[in-house]
């Protein structure tokens, strides 16, 4: 930038509603990144991301390198894994994972030679030098994935179709108690910047802006710092008062840009496409150092610890394993994430992976538990802070009552679940797992709708086929019946002699067949059919533009549904044409 | 402290589920949360949580309505010992006696007013919980849920709404059409849609307006008759910038009769002005509703009237007579009630405003305007709100399509 540019604009715009909860950030920023010996053994889901879950490419038995792929991703939105140390694949099999569900789900399990050796890397210092096109390959070979916590697979996001101006760099980590994107802002700042311009390039943008929270003063100055070696497009640091959830995309874009994500829609739509800066950074790893996502920067934060630190862990780091290291044997809670969106940890055997940006260990003091929900007064606290600008109690009453559509009129969907209005409600009523609740709901009903379309294809297909063969069947008895009757005649006539009758058995074959034919196709009733088939295609289309419009992943199967229709409704005027045809010639 | 604690305790197994009073549950979990925080929790996705919870707002709330309910209870002695000292004899009731056994009749003592109001109001407050919070166990126990504090607030706003020679019987059937009616059979706290408080008082206005209406009841002394503020302006309005013989100083200090909790605009001010700086009561429905009444008297008085007074009274003395205070601070601002959205606020505001002033002006049966204009109010508080959203869902369409 020289003297003569004119100041960047640093305008923001204030989040709409939200919330200031106590920061207690100050316990784990401290210190520097903190780094752990190597775990006995290695536990890698082979689902960390959204999306289709990776297929494994190696087999219990199998020695392993340091950064070798282990499973590849499987389908457009998926993410590829690789070994975070070189080892010995032990088994393949499901173990507990860090999910809501408490599920078990399939696992690699690595156990450490200790060497740490790694795979044949070729690091690309130059990578200004390389096409579009190579850098989207080693990406998309990266297993990154979104860092902030949703886990979307990078490499979908940067290979986009729309037209893409600005890049928005995600620095806000506005979640109490997490301090991962701080300290990675402040030490490795340089790296961010590099992964901000590899992915700038990538899309083809105009600008970047950078959003950080004001609560973070060194890591602003030091993106500042390095943003004077920056080079690429424009990019501007814009920092903004420090509230509950600025962190969110569609609520960061709005602050940084003035612009609202439209419901139901992607920051796509507008041009913009979001990162987190620790993405940002495994980004630049990948490309510069041809390095894959194998280890992240967790918090470790909570009472519970002697000393709240963050720390570079290798992904698939048992979780116990972790905390027995830092002297903690028994923790009665371990929240995973932070305290608004973070989710109760069911075992404590589960594995750090790609999204653990933190892991809290509260006492019971420092965040109690919540007394059991009162009846909700209609205070409308949580509408104020709502940053979607919903109406959380009357989503609240719909989820009750399981009022899907009444919880659709609210635009449940444009749901970020951040937990503001848990956070203020007095009766304290677990307002997210309501709105969870109703949106499973909602994705279950529309799913079996998509499933009972299909089922109606298939049945009226069958029907149409069953009517097909009992008319056919019905027209040669007909003839066949005819001829009988002939035979019969004759024979009455008194003519049996054996030639004869061969001959009118031939005959009354070929009349049979004639006679089908003669009979003609029923006017009438193919016309009716095509009718019939065109209202099911209207009334398919339908139902697929309102699934498009309420559920767009559903939205496939309607898809299938409607081009069925159309095809039989092709077939069903083909049929009438070449019928009205026949009977004119 | 410790041993009520442990006896709390020790009992406790007994309400439990196979306990021998199992179904005395409600009652128990009722006594021991407003003695000590609940033990149960809720796991919910936020693991922080703000400060404020619905225990502490219900009892901030009744708090609050302690300065009014203190000066009502001097104002209460204050006029009857006036009545008294101007030549009427106190009664022989059973209150009488015990107000004779520690306090006189001297109108300038605090302590003998204060004693005076005491024995008047505490009396049908205490009916009036018991028989409210007989209502609320009942029904806790058949539907098999905890008794909410929500009650606190009702009992004490329901009392001080009360004349104070309502006789014990009208106030507990008050109450108990309130709590059933209004409440209760809706399904509880948080799904009544009229303030059961004002539900209960209004029963009472029109099944019983012998005893809630006209000259007689307001001042608590036998054979005493006068009429309040709101009629006195009715019949002649200002003059001199005088009701009758009422000063607007007197009013906002309120030193004049009306029901128990009502008359003084300083006292309700103050406890109002606490629950608008916590925001527990809407400064938004406040506004509103102070702004509707303005705008519909300045309406009235540009108007103006040859027969009826009340076309000029000015809308500063709208505020101070009658229960506008109270029911703009107090009964408006019921959430549950009131509408929830933030404009559709000013409009339920506005609304009781506007109501308000129009019952007292135009409609000659009604003294008393506020008290229906809130219950009408809250029967279109869905209305606005769903106007509002509707209006909010059109203004972002144009915005996106422009």
């Amino acid at each position: 930038m020289n003297a003569f540019s004119p100041a960047p604009n640093t305008q923001v715009w204030p989040l709409i509603g939200g919330v200031e909860p106590k920061e207690n950030k100050q316990q784990s920023n401290g210190l520097s990144i903190g780094y752990l010996p190597l775990p006995p053994f290695l536990v890698l889901p082979v689902n960390q991301h959204i999306g289709v879950a990776a297929e494994p490419l190696v087999a219990v038995g199998d020695q392993v390198l340091k950064g070798q792929l282990i499973a590849s991703s499987s389908g457009k939105i998926s993410a590829c894994l690789h070994a975070p140390t070189s080892g010995k694949v032990v088994a393949i099999e499901p173990r507990p994972v860090p999910h809501a569900s408490g599920l078990d789900s399939l696992a690699i399990i690595i156990e450490p030679d200790q060497q740490d050796q790694w795979r044949e890397q070729e690091p690309w210092p130059n990578w200004q030098q390389r096409s579009s096109e190579e850098l989207l390959a080693r990406l998309s070979e990266s297993g990154i994935v979104g860092l902030g916590g949703a886990g979307f697979p990078t490499a979908s996001k940067l290979s986009i179709d729309q037209q893409i101006h600005t890049l928005v760099v995600n620095g806000t980590e506005c979640e109490p108690y997490i301090t991962a994107d701080d300290l990675i802002m402040r030490e490795r700042a340089a790296q961010i910047l590099a992964g901000v311009a590899i992915m700038a390039k990538l899309l083809q943008v105009k600008q970047v802006l950078i959003g950080i929270e004001d609560n973070k003063p060194e890591a602003i100055a030091a993106m500042r710092a390095a943003l004077e070696h920056y080079q690429g497009p424009e990019a501007v640091i814009k920092t903004f008062p420090t509230k509950y959830p600025s962190g969110g995309e569609k609520q960061l874009i709005w602050i940084l840009t003035g612009q609202e994500v439209p419901s139901g829609r992607l920051p796509a739509d507008l041009g913009m496409v979001c990162v987190n800066v620790g993405t940002a950074a495994a980004v630049q790893q990948c490309i510069v150092d041809d390095h894959p996502l194998i280890s992240r920067i967790t918090t470790l934060t909570g009472q519970v610890l002697a000393q709240p630190r963050n720390y570079e862990l290798l992904i698939g780091t048992p979780i116990v394993w972790l905390l027995a290291q830092l002297g903690v044997t028994q923790a009665e809670r371990i929240i995973m994430g932070g305290p608004m969106m973070g989710e109760p940890l069911a075992n404590p055997q589960s594995p750090v992976v790609k999204t653990c940006n933190c892991l809290l260990l509260p006492t019971q003091q420092e965040l109690p538990l919540p007394p059991s929900a009162s009846p909700c007064i209609r205070c409308g606290f949580c509408d104020d802070v709502c940053p979607a600008s919903l109406l959380p109690q009357q989503l609240y009453y719909h989820a009750r009552s399981r009022n899907l559509e009444g919880l659709a009129q609210q635009h449940l969907f444009d749901c970020i679940e951040c937990g503001a209005c848990a956070y203020v409600c007095p009766s304290s009523i677990p307002l997210v797992q309501y709105y969870r609740y109703g949106k499973g709901e909602i994705r279950q009903e529309q799913q079996q709708q998509a499933k009972s379309e299909r089922a109606k294809v298939r049945f009226e297909n069958r029907q149409a086929r069953l009517a097909q063969e009992s008319a056919e069947k019905e027209a040669k008895r007909k003839a066949r019946a005819e001829a009988a009757a002939k035979a019969q005649a004759a024979k009455a006539a008194g003519d049996n002699s054996a030639i004869d009758q061969v001959i009118k058995a031939a005959q009354a074959k070929s009349a049979a067949a004639a006679a089908t034919k003669a009979e003609g196709p029923d006017l009438e009733a193919l016309k009716s059919a095509v009718e019939q088939a065109k209202n099911k295609l209207m009334m398919a289309e339908e139902r697929l533009a309102k699934a498009e419009q309420e559920m767009p992943e559903n939205a496939a199967a309607f898809r299938t549904a409607r081009d069925k229709f159309a095809e039989k409704l092709a077939k069903a005027e083909a049929n009438w044409q070449k019928a009205q045809q026949e009977t004119k010639t | 402290m410790n041993a009520l604690k442990n006896f709390m305790h020790k009992i406790e197994p007994n309400f439990m589920p196979g306990g021998k009073h199992e179904k005395w549950y409600a009652l128990f979990e009722a006594v021991d949360t407003i003695l000590y925080s609940p033990k149960d929790t809720t796991y919910s996705t936020s693991h922080v949580r703000d400060g404020i919870d619905l225990k502490r707002l219900m009892i901030t709330v009744w708090l609050m309505t302690f300065p009014a309910m203190f000066f009502g209870m001097w104002n209460i002695g204050y006029q009857a010992n006036m009545a008294i000292a101007g030549g009427l004899e106190m009664g022989t009731g059973w209150r009488e006696t015990m107000i004779a056994l520690f306090a006189g009749n001297n109108p300038a003592s605090l302590w003998d007013n204060f004693w005076y109001g005491f024995w008047h109001f505490m009396p049908l407050y205490a009916v009036v919980f018991a028989v409210g919070g007989f209502w609320e166990v009942l029904f806790a126990i058949v539907r098999k849920h905890e008794v909410n504090e929500g009650f606190f607030v009702t009992s004490v706003l329901f009392t001080l709404i009360l004349p104070a020679t309502t006789p014990l019987w009208i106030a507990a059937l008050g109450i108990s059409f309130g709590v059933v009616f209004a409440k209760e059979i809706f399904g509880g706290t948080g799904k009544n849609f009229l303030n059961p408080a004002l539900s209960g008082r209004a029963f009472l206005y029109f099944a019983y307006p012998a005893y809630l209406s006209g000259d007689a009841v307001w001042t608590a002394v036998d054979g005493f008759s006068g009429a309040t503020a709101l009629s006195v302006a009715f019949d002649q309005g200002v003059i001199n910038g005088m009701i009758g013989d009422i000063s607007w100083m007197q009013a906002f200090l309120g030193v004049i009769q009306g029901s128990m909790g009502e008359t003084s605009t300083l006292a309700i001010m103050l406890g109002g002005a606490v629950l608008l700086l916590m925001g527990i009561a809407s400064w938004r429905i406040v506004l509103g509703v102070f702004l509707g009444m303005v705008a519909a008297s300045l309406l009235f008085n540009v108007i103006g009237s040859d027969t009826n007074p009340m076309f000029a009274l000015p809308w500063y003395w709208h505020l101070v007579i009658g229960g506008f205070a109270f029911g703009m601070f107090f009964m408006a601002t019921d959430p549950v009630s009131a509408s929830m959205t933030n404009m559709g606020k000013y409009y339920f505001g506005a609304l009781i405003g506007v109501m308000t002033v129009l019952i007292r002006v135009v409609n000659p049966a009604f003294p008393e305007g506020i008290m229906l204009a809130i219950l009408f109010a809250n029967l279109f508080a869905p209305l606005i709100d769903y106007s509002v959203v509707r209006a909010n869902i059109k203004r972002r369409l144009a915005r996106v399509s422009a």
